[in-house]
């Protein structure tokens, strides 16, 4: 019907009303305003059902099944954790590109840019925050997903396809937070995929090993190239190679609907396709509403956490003239980690991992047990228990904690001042380091307490391996604090001890601290918050350790 | 656990829209804390800057400008220095119209270009990995702001306590040097100098090392070396030097071709604009004759 036309039927205001209820149609591909209007207020959708349409006609909806079977909307069934991975990734694509604007992948620039993301940006702090976060948390929800798939039984015939991508997505998770790790370009970044990289080296036969290893990195070490290499993997190769196995795996996932809560099927049947009409929950309105709201109460749990609970860090650029102390894996690889500190690279690094993950993705062809109810299912519950165990087991190993290598002196300044991060001193910060030389075998009459407790940490950290390390006998721990600069202190620490046969040893180390270094988290809100979650789980981790 | 979670649509969109309200509030609250953060930030980098600038310090500096930038005596040049960091000390003298932190950075980077005759032992080192240096750029960068936080208290300093040594490569006598702050006028500036040229009479030897003579002229005929090739050669110039023009003598024609050398210029040098116009200032009256006796000396001492 023409305008003309409309308007002389309906009048101006009539005219204007169908034209806008036409542009709402289009845009919701078939769901005109009184439909939705009926839709909100609850009621049941006419018939021929009109709310199916956006299913068939609009591109967006087009992968969404039309209805679910009421079972499987159970927040508890899936508890939304392949909806939140698939959000994740989202999330992290859109603050990669933000970030992408500020960044540019040399040695030269890549740490610069970093410190100018943090103090000339406005927003790019939390821009970088949350990456971080959000990519951290991509992993581990990537991760509880497999979890339920596999204590559901998700994997069984029909779905063996499912989790194989599902693996395959596992994968390219980890991969795309490890190459967005070597990134900032500090020692953090360098050295743990210097390490990880190395592991690529141990692959047999030589040639092949090595050629993965320069193929990677771009040169025997990273540098420029690796960080090219690194940043291309990062931003394009990865997440196109995971957007398209994310497509492969959900197309699985409809084509077979989600599998029913086991005990509302007989063994060995597959009826999730098969959903009777008083069982149908439609996707228009009623999923809809239930994703949307969820994936919004995620997003302020997100930026809540991401502006008063984590900050990403950023240690001293990147130098491959010196490797720090305690160089660690990304968390998620501390199981590999703590692998590597009692076996050898190849059974390690490369032979293990590789079995596990094939055994991963063969889990669906092992397992021939038809049922996936829980109680037919004990061995592989517990065997499921038992590899989330030792995992967790590897991972502790893979800490610092677990067996210390340095020596006694070395670890002792490593405690109250390491060579990357905070420790006390540069918690307490440049006002409470009183100028002066203060020895653990003295005490002294200190009103500052925050000093007083680094004195005392100090003392404690001396005595502990005066009393576990017998060739550190009578030691004495120094400290010299003394002026540099204006606004610059200078802390040397010093150890003195004898060994088991009386020979006296010595080690020293000077660090400085400027006024304006806030080492301790203490930027936008963080401050709120961060730093009492940190001394809570410093004394909660304390207390585990039991020192 | 089935409570855990509502089905009812109406409490899922009080959910949504309560948490927007929280994601948005919180959002506003960083909004209005960017600037201090940023500030914060900004002067939390320089300070984690001048901390690694002081360790590069210590490990590779402190031989030569000693533990607290006060320099070692004939070793190396103080740099906690009231003369180093006013405008009318070292900068004005080596004729720099940058920045004090450019005047380090370059000087870190690239070193100091070797002087003949300088007072130090050692040339200052190239330390950029672009000059061959063994630093990169960002260690330079953060070296040279560890240095320019001497500043204050550098400029707190009387002259007794600038912890300064004379130098040599520069016009301005040694005695008027750490006077920066009192700023001499034209004319006193002038005297000094005449006096301290009567003192510091430089024999002919050391002009033609010390000003470079030969870089382009040669002592000996036909010398087969990089110097000595682009002016004319001296072996014999107490022969050629009374002929070369009409009523002059050789000592004034070699007097006035180092005072004015474009006045009477040797065939095929038509590049004697090369060579420096200011010997008359550089030079007192007293060296310009010895050197003029020297150079026409024909069993001259080298
Ligand atoms: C980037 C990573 C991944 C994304 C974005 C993703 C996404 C999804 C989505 C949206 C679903 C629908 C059901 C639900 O929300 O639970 C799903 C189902 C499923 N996923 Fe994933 N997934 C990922 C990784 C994995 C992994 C690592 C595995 C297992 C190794 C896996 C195995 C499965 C299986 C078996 C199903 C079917 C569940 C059922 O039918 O009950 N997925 N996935």
């Amino acid at each position: 019907m023409g305008l003309q036309e409309n308007i002389r039927e309906k009048g101006v205001l009539g005219a204007v009303a169908a034209q806008a209820d036409d542009v709402f149609t289009r845009l919701t591909a078939g769901i005109d305003v009184g439909e939705f209007r009926r839709m909100m207020q609850g009621e049941p959708p006419g018939r021929p059902n009109p709310r199916l349409k956006p299913h068939s006609e609009g591109f967006l909806l087009h992968i969404k099944p039309t209805y679910y079977h009421e079972s499987v909307t159970r927040f508890t069934h899936t508890y939304r954790l392949g909806l939140l991975s698939t959000y994740l990734f989202i999330v992290e694509t859109i603050t990669g590109i933000l970030l992408m604007i500020w960044y540019a992948p040399s040695p030269e620039r890549a740490y610069v840019d970093m410190i100018l993301l943090l103090t000339n940006i406005p927003f790019g702090q939390f821009l970088r925050d949350m990456h971080r976060l959000g990519a951290e948390a991509m992993v581990a929800i990537v991760t509880l997903h497999m979890v339920r798939c596999y204590l559901t039984g998700s994997y069984k015939p029909p779905r063996q396809f499912t989790w194989f991508t599902g693996v395959l997505l596992l994968v390219m998770t980890l991969f795309l937070s490890f190459s967005g790790y070597l990134l900032p370009w500090d020692q953090l970044a360098f050295w743990a995929v210097t390490i990880g990289t190395s592991m690529a080296e141990a692959v047999p036969p030589a040639v092949v090993g090595e050629t993965v290893n320069l193929l990677a990195r771009g040169a025997p070490d990273i540098g420029a190239n690796g960080l090219l290499r690194f940043y291309l993997l990062h931003v394009l190769f990865l997440p196109l190679l995971l957007i398209l196995f994310f497509f492969v795996h959900y197309y699985k996932v409809v084509h077979f609907g989600i599998s029913l809560p086991a005990d509302e099927e007989e063994v060995g049947e597959d009826t999730a396709n098969r959903v009777p009409a008083d069982k149908r929950v439609y996707y228009l309105p009623d999923v809809l509403v239930d994703e949307t709201s969820f994936l919004t109460v995620m997003t302020a749990l997100l930026i809540v956490l991401t502006v008063f609970f984590f900050q990403a860090p950023l240690e001293h650029i990147a130098n491959p003239q010196s490797t720090p102390l305690h160089t660690v894996a990304p968390w998620y690889f501390y199981w590999l980690q703590g692998l590597l500190k009692i076996a050898d690279k190849f059974i390690a690094g490369v032979l293990l991992p590789g079995v596990l993950l094939v055994l991963l993705m063969a889990i669906p062809y092992l397992d021939y047990n038809p049922s996936r109810r829980g109680k037919d299912r004990k061995v592989a519950i517990v065997a499921g228990i038992v590899a989330g165990a030792v995992m967790i087991i590897w991972s502790w190993m893979g800490t610092p904690e677990y067996a210390v290598e340095g020596a006694p002196s070395v670890e002792i300044v490593q405690d109250v001042m390491p060579e990357e991060g905070s420790g006390l001193s540069r918690e307490i910060g440049y006002k409470h380091l009183p100028l002066g030389v203060w020895r653990t075998d003295e005490e002294y009459d200190v009103h500052d307490h925050e000093f007083l407790e680094l004195l005392h940490e100090f003392e404690n950290s001396v005595d502990y391996y005066r009393r576990t390390d017998p060739d550190f006998n009578a030691p004495i721990g120094i400290l010299t604090i003394s002026q540099a600069q204006p606004s610059l202190k200078k802390l040397h620490w010093e150890i003195t001890w004898f060994d088991a046969e009386g020979t006296p040893g010595n080690y020293e180390k000077s660090f400085w601290l400027h006024e304006d270094s806030l080492y301790w988290e203490q930027y936008g809100w963080k401050h709120l918050f961060l730093g009492q979650v940190a001394d809570g789980w410093k004394s909660l981790s304390g207390a585990l350790v039991g020192e | 656990m089935h409570r855990l979670y509502t089905r009812s649509p109406i409490a899922k969109i009080m959910w949504g829209i309560l948490s927007s309200l929280v994601g948005i509030i919180v959002l506003l609250m960083v909004l209005v804390s960017e600037n201090p953060r940023m500030e914060a930030q900004t002067i939390n980098w320089e300070g984690r800057s001048i901390e690694n600038g002081a360790k590069m310090y210590a490990d590779n500096c402190v031989i030569c400008h000693g533990p607290d930038g006060q320099g070692i005596l004939g070793r190396g040049p103080g740099l906690n220095s009231y003369y180093f960091f006013t405008d009318t000390g070292r900068l004005r003298d080596v004729g720099w119209v940058g920045s004090l932190e450019d005047y380090v950075l370059l000087t870190i980077s690239a070193g100091r270009p070797s002087k003949v005759e300088s007072q130090w032992p050692e040339v200052m080192p190239t330390w950029d990995g672009k000059f061959g240096g063994p630093m990169r750029g960002d260690q330079v960068v953060d070296l040279a702001k560890f240095v320019m936080n001497w500043e204050e208290s550098a400029l707190a300093q009387t002259p007794e306590e600038d912890p300064f040594q004379p130098f040599e490569d520069v016009i301005k006598p040694m005695e008027f040097q750490n006077t920066a702050h009192i700023l001499l006028s034209e004319e006193e500036q002038a005297a000094a100098l005449e006096e301290y040229r009567a003192r510091n009479v430089r024999s002919p030897q050391e002009i033609w090392t010390g000003e470079a003579c030969f870089a382009c002229h040669n002592l000996e005929e036909r010398q087969v070396d990089l110097y000595g090739q682009n002016g004319p050669n001296f072996a014999d110039l107490y022969e050629r030097a009374g002929t070369r023009v009409e009523g002059m003598t050789a000592e004034e024609y070699v007097y006035e071709s180092i005072v004015s050398p474009k006045a009477h210029v040797v065939e095929t040098y038509e590049n004697a604009g090369q060579m420096p116009q200011n010997f008359a200032e550089k030079l007192s009256e007293d060296e310009i004759q010895a050197l003029v006796a020297w150079l026409l000396n024909p069993d001259r001492e080298q």
